[in-house]
């Protein structure tokens, strides 16, 4: 009870909190003040909810991915937490198992793809001169359809934290309590999750397949968008690196996803309906494993790709000069694409598939690293004699394409077979994966955070902060992620709840570069928040002097007349 | 333009060094088998590429950042086919000498061990059974099983051959350079000698439930005498209790 009354009183102060009309802001001597941000009204909400225009659609999106990657990254610090200790004295061992499995379901399904489809629908249609995206209401469902995905995946805390708040109105609703987070790893290997008796592994299949649809969706609207909506005065070859990463993104999605869902449906059927799709007998494990990785492979190019081409978008602004071989950042992207669906048996080295089959996916492994290259190449190339700005945008852009740079090398030791002998299912995957996800797509997401955060919010944000930002976060990567990378190396395996004493250290040292992560992001979001209601107004559509170099591109002069709209 | 007459230079110098690199021979300090040998020497071998490439890399970056910051005559971008030629080309050749060097330690059959792999002297026969949450490990020559200590020959070839009655697990001996996944209904294989006698630890390196990080066993490898001697010790205590299991 004094639970309820304390959450309602809470959430009341915050509302009247983020309500309260902000004091006027000194910048730079000269005093501007900012326009309330007032609680919107129900009507206001209303319009958000039933909008069908891109741009909202798109702060939507963004929201929600704001949202579901701060819990992401809660289940983070509370797996690093644990890690302190080599016993499992801070949660139990189980607890940790249903963290690393909602963490990686959470951030790869649920964050990173919102993220920059978010991005996407916001900047895409008016980079390319369209009026909306091509179907502006499937662009709803598309969104609307993942909030209810997020309950299905997490519902196993949702129902407990429901089922706490009856308790303490002496209600015991039982069955809420028999959901549990699953514990699975976000791989979903049957047999274990055919056995698995959690309830809740179905609501998260369900949850997923959802998710899958969602994702699906959306992508189909971005290909018809980028292909058919351009105004005509962009041509094809007008179109820009990060359109394109969309479109590949897309493409791959569209291959990729329903295969994901067909593979989820049949471990559903088996699980309720005692279908036989991965039955042991029939070798169905194994059979899983190829399903999933020809959905899981793609996916890794899924998420990287828009990063990726976001870095070749914002690091030429403030380079002063065009990047460096734009039709072979085009090209390389759609080669990513493509090779992206032959590689899938590198996850599956281990488990004594034909040795002819494991070397070609190893060839082919191999191979796309050229293109990746090229587009590191390429962005040194473009900051070589530029005029090099150090604006937090083009500082998360070096350091992101920095840490990449350890990510894609660790990468080719990956696919390397005997090399992957030694570290398959250790903490130097994990080390690995992080360098690139970590440390190049929220790279390219902060970078695009505070580039276009004045077209976004009308505001300019806080410079110390987002400086401050950026060291936390690039130290923290290189503490955290190397430390692991040194880990697997030892020979500890991931996914260990536990561990031998003689790794105590180097996990402590993770979890202290874990930490700077967390507080980075923690520091990102005041920035946000505090500069949308109090930063100084933005007056000059210029922000970052892109006329004098010729780059003020399409959506900055959207921004220009828009501001002199206002002005009228 | 004289900066593009060097660059076939350059790619001749990354092909020789990568060629040294591929045949060097490098000192195995410290390794416990056959496969850790092959695994490692190849992993440092492509470490003597990588860690070089990655400070180059780096290096450009922080360079490119500091010289050009605030550069008041930014110069226009151009197109350079010669460059961006030669930095295929010499990624190309790190990635042949990569796929090379792996394929060579592949082929040496105590990695790629697929399952027609008798040989000539007669090796070590264990069956390796992982379930939840424990290794069961079976002499078939011998008629001994053992969970979670596995004793080894030094010296000697050993032919696991691994599976599971559950779910999947996967015996993981970093020490060794030993790496298989246990299935159930299947079983693969996986072949060492171990040069080094010593304990070594074996983990569960596939999850498989709660349990997952306690799924560890210990790797005993002895002398060969000492070896007979655990077997026969082992036989006559089996012999005492009839589903005896090892007490570690
Ligand atoms: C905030 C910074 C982050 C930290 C400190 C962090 C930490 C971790 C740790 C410690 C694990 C391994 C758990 C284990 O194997 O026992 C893990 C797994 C994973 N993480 Fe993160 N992570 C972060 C951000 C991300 C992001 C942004 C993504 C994806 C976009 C991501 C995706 C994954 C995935 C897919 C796994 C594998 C989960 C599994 O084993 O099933 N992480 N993370
Ligand atoms: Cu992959
Ligand atoms: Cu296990």
């Amino acid at each position: 009870m004094v639970l309820v009354v304390g959450i309602a009183a809470g959430t009341a102060w915050l509302l009247r909190s983020i309500g309260r009309s902000p004091s006027p802001w000194t910048d730079g001597g000269t005093v501007t003040v900012s326009d309330e941000v007032g609680l919107p009204g129900v009507v206001d909400l209303l319009e958000w909810v039933l909008t069908i225009d891109h741009r909202r659609i798109g702060i939507l999106y963004l929201i929600f991915g704001t949202f579901t990657g701060l819990w992401g990254a809660t289940d983070a610090m509370m797996i690093r937490t644990e890690l302190l200790n080599p016993e499992a004295v801070v949660w139990t061992s189980g607890t940790y198992n249903a963290l690393f499995t909602t963490h990686g379901l959470t951030m790869l399904l649920l964050f990173v793809t919102p993220v920059f489809t978010g991005i996407g629908n916001y900047f895409i249609p008016i980079m390319l001169g369209a009026d909306d995206m091509a179907f502006p209401r499937l662009n709803a469902i598309g969104f609307w359809l993942l909030p209810p995905a997020l309950v299905l995946v997490r519902a196993g805390l949702i129902t407990e934290v429901i089922g706490r708040l009856f308790l303490a109105l002496d209600l015991d609703l039982g069955f809420l309590f028999a959901i549990q987070p699953p514990e699975l790893g976000w791989t979903l290997y049957p047999p274990l999750s055919v056995v698995s008796t959690n309830p809740e592994t179905d609501i998260l299949l369900v949850g997923l397949h959802l998710s899958g649809i969602a994702t699906t969706i959306a992508a189909i609207n971005f290909i018809t968008t980028i292909i058919l909506e351009r105004s005509d005065s962009v041509s094809w070859a007008d179109i820009d690196i990060f359109s394109w990463g969309m479109l590949t993104m897309s493409g791959i999605i569209l291959f990729a996803f329903p295969l994901l869902g067909s593979a989820f449906v049949m471990l559903l059927l088996d699980r309720n309906f005692g279908t036989t799709f991965f039955a042991v007998k029939s070798g169905g494990p194994l059979l899983w494993q190829h399903l999933f990785w020809f959905f899981g492979h793609p996916e890794v190019y899924i998420i990287v790709l828009p990063g990726l081409t976001l870095v070749s978008l914002i690091l030429p602004k403030f380079a002063a000069r065009e990047v460096f071989g734009f039709r072979s950042m085009v090209y390389t992207t759609l080669a990513i694409g493509v090779l992206s669906f032959g590689v899938w048996a590198h996850h599956m080295f281990t488990t004594g598939i034909d040795p002819r089959l494991r070397m070609s996916f190893m060839v082919v492994s191999l191979a796309i690293a050229v293109p990746s290259s090229i587009k590191m190449f390429n962005w040194i190339a473009t900051l070589w004699n530029g005029r090099i700005r150090f604006a937090a945008p083009m500082l998360f852009c070096i350091g992101g394409i920095s840490t990449f740079a350890v990510g894609g090398i660790t990468g080719v030791f990956l696919a390397s077979i005997p090399v992957d002998l030694l570290v398959h299912d250790t903490w130097y995957v994990v080390g690995h994966f992080h360098f690139i996800i970590m440390g190049l797509i929220v790279f390219a997401m902060f970078a695009g955070s505070y580039y276009w955060y004045p077209i976004l919010t009308r505001k300019m944000y806080d410079r110390r902060l987002a400086l401050v930002h950026l060291v936390l976060t690039f130290a923290g990567v290189w503490i955290a992620f190397f430390t692991m990378l040194i880990v697997g190396y030892l020979g500890l395996p991931r996914r260990y709840a536990t561990y031998p004493a003689e790794f105590t250290l180097l996990q402590q040292i993770a979890t202290g570069g874990a930490y700077l992560l967390g507080l980075g992001v923690l520091i990102w979001l005041w920035n946000m928040v505090q500069s949308y209601r109090m930063g100084p107004r933005i007056e000059n559509a210029d922000v970052w002097d892109l006329k004098d170099i010729g780059q003020f591109t399409r959506e900055w002069q959207w921004f220009e007349t828009q501001l002199e709209r206002e002005d009228e | 333009m004289n900066q593009s007459r060097l660059l076939p230079l350059v790619v001749l110098l990354v092909g020789l060094i990568v060629i040294t690199v591929a045949v060097v021979p490098l000192p195995t300090p410290g390794y416990d088998s056959v496969s850790e040998v092959l695994l490692r020497t190849l992993h440092r071998r492509l470490l003597l590429v990588a860690v070089p490439l990655t400070l180059l890399v780096e290096g450009a970056i922080l360079y490119a950042m500091i010289t050009f910051h605030a550069n008041n005559d930014p110069k226009p971008t151009e197109e350079r086919p010669s460059f961006e030629i030669t930095w295929t080309v010499v990624v190309v050749l790190i990635l042949l000498f990569v796929g090379t060097s792996s394929y060579l330690v592949l082929g040496n059959l105590t990695v790629s061990a697929g399952p027609d792999m008798t040989n000539s002297s007669r090796p070590v026969d264990v069956h390796v059974t992982g379930q939840n949450w424990f290794w069961e490990f079976t002499y078939p020559d011998e008629e001994v099983t053992t969970t979670n200590t596995l004793v080894l020959p030094a010296n000697r070839t050993i032919l696991f051959r691994i599976t599971s009655t559950d779910v999947i697990h996967s015996v993981h001996i970093p020490a060794l350079g030993v790496k298989q996944d246990a299935f159930p209904g299947r079983t693969t294989t996986f072949k060492t000698n171990v040069t080094k006698a010593g304990t070594y630890r074996l983990y569960c390196a596939e999850f498989c439930g709660v349990g997952h990080s306690t799924m560890l066993a210990t790797v005993r490898v002895v002398a060969p005498p000492e070896y007979q001697q655990w077997l026969q010790q082992h036989k006559r205590t089996q012999s005492d209790r009839p589903q005896a299991t090892d007490a570690t």
